[in-house]
């Protein structure tokens, strides 16, 4: 990712979306969540979507309009369900004159990790990046309440991971993506001297299938 | 005391039906007239009460996808006409069509009733036939009376529409029939070093393109989100991911700005952008679709509410024939162009390749159906047997001969559905209509067969965000109600689904 500016105001008011496992979706208010919904469902991003930012600025009180700071998942997660979030995160953005800004997906459980096992050092995050493979990155703890990525976000079968880190030294956990930590990290980010980030790049970390034309030959 | 107008409900029956039965004595409508008319969609009734006492009723109709509004009553009671009630309630009802974008009303009137015909004269109405002897027993002519609503341009609705089916991100904005803006962002020289669309790719262009574009598209419009009343996007038939990204885009948009979303089906919007091109849509009409994605004939009756697919490609669509064509003649990709390039002055009658469903036994199960994958094998054998004799090859008249097959056929059978549905009238539509040749034959066939020709300029026929925005804008001045938030993206949607 790019080193991007920061964003020097402090929003009151923030959505945070991200569909790279399911649909998460959360306003907060100061880095503070007031509403926050899950669906676990890893097919019906783009049904659920629209209904499910509607829904949480209801739970939260909050007009569309008082947004100032849309916070996008960037991933990495499955492809087609990755981009409704960022798309809608734009959208959204654009149409309620907000802030976008971007936040690694897995950072989101590292933080809730953390926040329930502020004794643990290491920590290993994965999530299932389907074609038996896991998207996969390592914390050593959270620092003004940014979780500190060591390695990763990288895409690899599990066995493979064992070549690249010793597992006996890392936690591992079976927390999911959660929309309100990654308003809570944008927050903190916001906060900090670097600034959130306005890369909204998804983390794709595969290239398309796809095999260039050989040309010619076809009948048969 | 005052009146108040409210909306009549079927609890209101019993006492409109004394009314009516009080105020028209020889011509009164039954019980069950009067229900069927209240429960009905399409109308619109309203009460005029003075206190608790019904002192008048009046009723409009008016059907989805028609721009006409006909006035079916209007009743005040007998003490108390002449107080301007039924101008009150008259007032109401043209509210209420201009609501709906009726564009004229129409009513009838018993010839003998000056004070009415008064009253509708005050409305703009005014009279454009006479039905001999319409009101029975009495045998009283009725006077057919009409108004046009006046309503100046800046008062259509104004709406953004955004496309995503497969490899071009558009964005187009119309206000009612007119085109405001219409942006294009095509990922196609992406996809060339593969021959065909990669939805992956195309998907991933999407998503990079849609803010640019909509950035674009307000800009050339010279508005602002505030100015759009509502945003429309296709939802399919389309490649799945790709349809995904304008979906969620959309639907944030519309959570986001309070507008309400319309889910536009793709092929029909093909269809609707002869209204931006020419301002309105003649029908009945014969479609004829094609593009890299589709090859589809569509008899349209009514563009809202009568689409029905008269048949698609079995297997390869058109422009994938081009693609793959073009491959094997060793040209590049996208096919359309370079093969159009390639039989510049060819001779199209070099090699006789085969035309796909058009034996008699096809015309029977397959009338308007089409294949070109045994075109495509027909044209790579032709290649591959002229190489292994060592013999050269006329790369235009192989281009020439294969694109003549699928523009005969292409035309054949859409001159063959306007002639078994006597439809006067053929449409082309889809990126594949860039191709000279079938805009040429297209022209001649028509001509010889007194059918009236209509191709949108190619900006309108390639997929575009702007012929979305335009059925979003039929759509609401039908009257149609906003989609629900939840539609999904559905790669294989009907075309009979205008709306989902």
């Amino acid at each position: 990712m790019k080193a991007t500016a920061a964003s020097t105001r402090i929003a009151e008011y923030s959505l945070a979306i991200d569909t790279s496992a399911g649909t998460t979706v959360a306003v907060l208010r100061m880095g503070t969540v007031l509403a926050e919904l899950n669906y676990q469902e890893p097919m019906t991003h783009s049904e659920r979507i629209g209904s499910a930012i509607e829904a949480v600025l209801q739970l939260s009180g909050i007009q569309a309009k008082q947004i100032s700071t849309v916070v996008a998942g960037v991933g990495p997660g499955p492809f087609t369900g990755l981009r409704v979030g960022l798309a809608a995160a734009g959208y959204f953005a654009i149409g309620a004159a907000a802030e976008l800004v971007g936040v690694c997906s897995l950072d989101s459980i590292a933080l809730d990790f953390y926040t329930a096992n502020p004794e643990h050092k290491a920590l290993l995050v994965t999530t299932d990046a389907r074609r038996k493979e896991v998207f996969w990155a390592t914390y050593s703890g959270v620092v003004n309440g940014i979780p500190v990525r060591t390695q990763g976000p990288s895409v690899n079968k599990f066995e493979d991971i064992t070549s690249l880190i010793d597992l006996s030294s890392f936690a591992t956990t079976e927390l999911g993506v959660r929309a309100g930590a990654l308003g809570q990290i944008a927050f903190a980010q916001g906060l900090s001297r670097e600034g959130a980030s306005s890369d909204v790049n998804p983390i794709y970390l595969r290239e398309p299938d796809a095999v260039p034309s050989k040309g010619k030959k076809v009948s048969g | 005391m005052e009146i108040v107008i409210q909306e009549a409900t079927l609890l209101d029956l019993p006492e409109i039906m004394k009314l009516e039965t009080a105020s028209f004595a020889n011509d009164a409508w039954s019980e069950e007239t009067f229900r069927s008319e209240l429960a009905a969609e399409h109308t619109f009734y309203i009460l005029a009460l003075q206190g608790k006492d019904l002192v008048g009723y009046a009723g409009l109709s008016k059907l989805e996808g028609s721009d006409q509004a006909d006035i079916q009553t209007i009743a005040v009671r007998e003490d108390k006409r002449g107080l301007g009630i039924g101008k009150t309630m008259m007032d109401a009802l043209t509210l209420q069509a201009k609501v709906l974008w009726a564009k004229e009303i129409f009513l009838e009137v018993r010839a003998d009733n000056a004070v009415a015909q008064k009253l509708y004269k005050l409305f703009g109405f005014k009279q454009i036939g006479t039905r001999k002897k319409y009101y029975q027993p009495d045998g009283v002519d009725a006077y057919i009376m009409k108004t046009d609503i006046k309503r100046n341009e800046h008062s259509e609705p104004v709406v953004l529409g955004i496309e995503t089916s497969c490899d071009e991100t558009g964005v187009g904005i119309v206000r009612g029939n007119k085109l405001l803006a219409n942006i294009i962002s095509s990922s196609m020289d992406k996809h060339a070093i593969f021959g065909g669309v990669v939805p992956e790719i195309a998907a991933r262009a999407h998503l990079e393109a849609l803010t640019p574009v909509l950035d674009e598209a307000l800009e050339k419009a010279n508005l602002t989100l505030d100015d759009i009343d509502a945003i429309a996007v296709t939802n399919g038939p389309g490649l799945a991911g790709a349809l995904m990204v304008g979906v969620g885009a959309a639907k944030a948009l519309s959570v986001a700005t309070g507008k309400p979303i319309y889910a536009v089906n793709h092929l029909v919007g093909h269809v609707g952008a002869d209204i931006l091109d020419r301002g309105e849509l003649h029908t009945p009409t014969i479609a004829l679709l094609v593009s890299g994605g589709h090859t589809s004939l569509l008899l349209v009756r009514d563009l809202l509410n009568d689409v029905v697919l008269l048949g698609e490609t079995i297997d390869d669509a058109a422009g994938e024939a081009f693609d793959k064509v073009s491959r094997v003649l060793g040209l590049s990709y996208p096919g359309g162009p370079e093969i159009d390039r390639a039989a510049k002055d060819a001779n199209p009658s070099a090699i006789r390749f085969p035309r796909g469903l058009t034996l008699p036994k096809d015309m029977a199960d397959h009338r308007y159906d089409f294949s070109f994958s045994g075109l495509k094998t027909a044209v790579a054998r032709h290649v591959e047997l002229a190489e292994s004799k060592g013999e050269d090859i006329s790369i235009g008249d192989v281009a020439a001969s294969f694109r003549e097959a699928v523009v005969d056929v292409l035309i054949k059978k859409a001159i063959t559905a306007c002639k078994d549905y006597e439809v006067p009238r053929l449409l082309l539509g889809g990126g594949v209509v860039a191709n000279a040749r079938l805009r040429e034959v297209a022209k001649e066939q028509c001509e010889a067969n007194g059918i009236e020709l209509r191709i949108p300029p190619l900006s309108l026929c390639t997929d575009n965000g702007a012929m979305i925005a335009a059925i979003g804008a039929q759509l609401i001045m039908a009257g149609r109600a906003p989609s629900s938030l939840d539609f999904s993206a559905e790669s294989t949607l009907p075309v009979t689904t205008v709306q989902s």
